[in-house]
Order: structure tokens, then sequence, then C-alpha cells
């Protein structure tokens, strides 16, 4: 615990020295920032995104595909995505 | 009280479930009465449903929205809203798509809920106030070793098998619709966390990710940091802490043995 008691000593002494701000992505971080975007909130019954919540305009139930569906959207798209050759899920119906 | 509760129950286990009801039971004004709950429990549904395609978009698209439609519904009857806010609702995606069939020849989505509730959940954790470097410099150096860091309470740590933050980001508006993603090309450790700019998924490094791991499950700074240089022998505590710290991850500590 010695030798680790040196090095907590050490990176605590030299940020009460220094403080938070300076070059603190250094090289061996490798941190990569990568993207960020906004959301929209489902609480609010007024908003565009929930207006199914209050509108009761849905009397029909629209799962008449469920036993057909299959995953089908940029999954597709992958290298090396699936464990199962194209085409096996809708055999096994 | 108790007659509410069984009532309210009742009538959940009609939309719910499609239970029975006793004629007279429910007035519906306007419409036949099982007409009208076809739309509450329609209507119900739909609100679930397009709360989970807020909160598993990248996943959405990935599987297409019919697909989706079907799986949501599928997760919807085993897992009943608890709450009245929204935003909680549909934490238990990835363990639920770990037991589905229809997806399981997609090894990665369980992992891409995991990464999409993080982000729904730094979008809407609490804002902390930055930490005060000035508690730092009271604690007796004897006591670094003790020190309990504690990270934002909105930020999840993730390993995948998977380049699942290629796969996220290939799916965001604006980025050209071109898919060069080999998913056998490794996996990653991604740290997702909102700081000022928002959310943010970053790579970090392995060591990085094994020291902060410790650290969330309570382990105190000596011992963390002795763990993680015996794995990763050039972990840099220095730049570590230092960065965290700045970048909002770890936002104060306890010390081990005292009262906080």
């Amino acid at each position: 615990m010695n030798a680790t008691q040196g090095i907590l000593s050490a990176a605590i002494g030299g940020l009460l020295v220094m403080g938070l701000v300076g070059n603190a992505a250094a090289a061996d971080m490798k941190m990569e920032k990568c993207y960020g975007v906004a959301k929209a909130g489902k609480n609010d019954c007024g908003s565009k995104a929930a207006g199914h919540a209050c509108a009761g305009q849905a009397s029909k139930n629209s799962d008449a595909n469920d036993f057909v569906a299959v995953p089908a959207g940029t999954c597709d798209k992958l290298a090396n995505g699936s464990t199962e050759p194209a085409g096996a899920m809708m055999m096994k119906k | 009280m108790t007659h509410w509760t069984h009532t309210l129950a009742q009538f959940s286990s009609v939309i719910r479930n499609g239970a029975d009801f006793a004629p007279g039971e429910i007035i519906c004004p306007n419409y036949s009465v099982a007409r009208g709950v076809e739309v509450y429990r329609n209507n119900y549904r739909g609100n679930l449903h397009d709360t989970l395609a807020g909160a598993y978009p990248v996943m959405r698209l990935l599987v297409g929205e019919d697909f989706f439609r079907v799986l949501a519904k599928c997760f919807i009857e085993q897992h009943p809203s608890r709450s009245g806010n929204l935003h909680r609702y549909g934490g238990e995606m990835a363990a639920f798509l770990t037991h589905f069939e229809r997806t399981r020849h997609l090894p990665y989505l369980p992992d891409m809920a995991r990464l999409e509730w993080a982000y729904h959940h730094a979008y809407f954790a609490d804002d902390l106030p930055p930490f005060d470097l000035s508690r730092l410099a009271s604690v007796a150096p004897d006591s670094y070793g003790d020190l309990l860091w504690k990270l934002h309470p909105g930020c999840t740590l993730l390993t995948s098998d998977y380049p699942l933050s290629q796969l996220w980001l290939a799916h965001q508006a604006g980025v050209p619709d071109a898919f060069d993603i080999n998913m056998n090309e490794g996996g990653e450790h991604v740290l997702v966390h909102r700081n000022e700019e928002g959310v943010e998924l970053i790579h970090i490094a392995p060591a990085s990710c094994h020291w902060l791991l410790r650290l969330q499950r309570g382990l105190p700074m000596g011992v963390a940091t002795e763990a993680t240089i015996s794995d990763y022998p050039d972990f840099d505590l220095a730049t570590a802490l230092r960065h965290y710290l700045a970048q909002g991850v770890l936002v104060g500590f306890d010390i081990a043995g005292e009262e906080g």
C-alpha cells in the first residue's frame, strides 16, 4: 500500500496545486468525444410527441402482422451482425 | 381506500389483460362499453409504445418500425407502467431482449438497449453542483486511500463486445446514411454522461473503466487504484482523477470510517 499511497499523494497534491483547469485530456487517456442529441420529452400530454396519449383516436388494434414480422431495419446492413444466415427466421415460421 | 384500490386493480386488469368486467361495472358515455375499453386499451398501449420509441430510437431503426411495434407490444404485456412519470418507463428492455426469441440472432441488441437507456437516464438525471476542490484540501494525506468517490448518479459505464457507439452514431440524424460497420471488429468501453454540452458517449480506456467501476461499487480510492494498477500498470491516476473531476463524473466523496 506504500507505493499506492505515494501515487495517491502525488495525484491529489498535484490537483490541489494546479486546480482542475489545465491539460485534462492527456494523450494517454485515449478519450474520444462522440455525439449527443436532444431528446423529446414524453410526459406532456399537449406535446406533438405524446399527442397519441390523450387524443383517443386509436380504436383499432394495429398489431395484425405480429406473427410474420421479423426485424427488418438497418440491422440488415451490418457486417457480421447476425448469428443466423439471412432468411433463417422466415423459414422457422 | 380498500374499495378504490380494488376497483383500480380490477380496471387495470381489464385494460392490461383483457379481463372480464360485470355489466354496469364500467360506464362509457359515448360508445358501447366494449368499444370504450378497446379505445382505452389501445391508447394505453400506444402511449407506452411511443414512450419506448422515444427511449430506444436506434433500436427502432435497427429492427424497423413494424417489428418494433411487435416487440414493444410484447414488452408492454410483461411490464406495466409503475410510475406516473413516463420517463421512467422501459428500463427493463435490455433484460427483456436477452430472453426475446425473435431477436436472438441479433446478439448486440441488448447492449444497444443498455446504451440507449443509459443515454435516456443521463438526459433526465438531476444536475449537481460542480465539485468543490477546497473540500479535498481539508483531507489529511493519510486518508487519501480511504476516499470513497461518488460518481454522478446519471452516468453509466458500459462494456460491450461490439462497436456500440459507432453503431449508435451511424443512426443519428445528420449522419450520412452509409453503414460500414463490422460487428466483429471488437468491443469497447463507453461512458455515458451529461455535461453542460448535453449527453455524451465517450470511449474510455479499459484502465479508466476498471477504476471508475470500482469506485462506483463503493471501493475506497486506495484499494481501487491498487487493483487497477495491478491489471493496468500504465494507469495514470493523476490524469484520470483530474479529468473525471473536471468532467463532473466524480461529484463528491465520503471518507471510509467517518460519518458522511
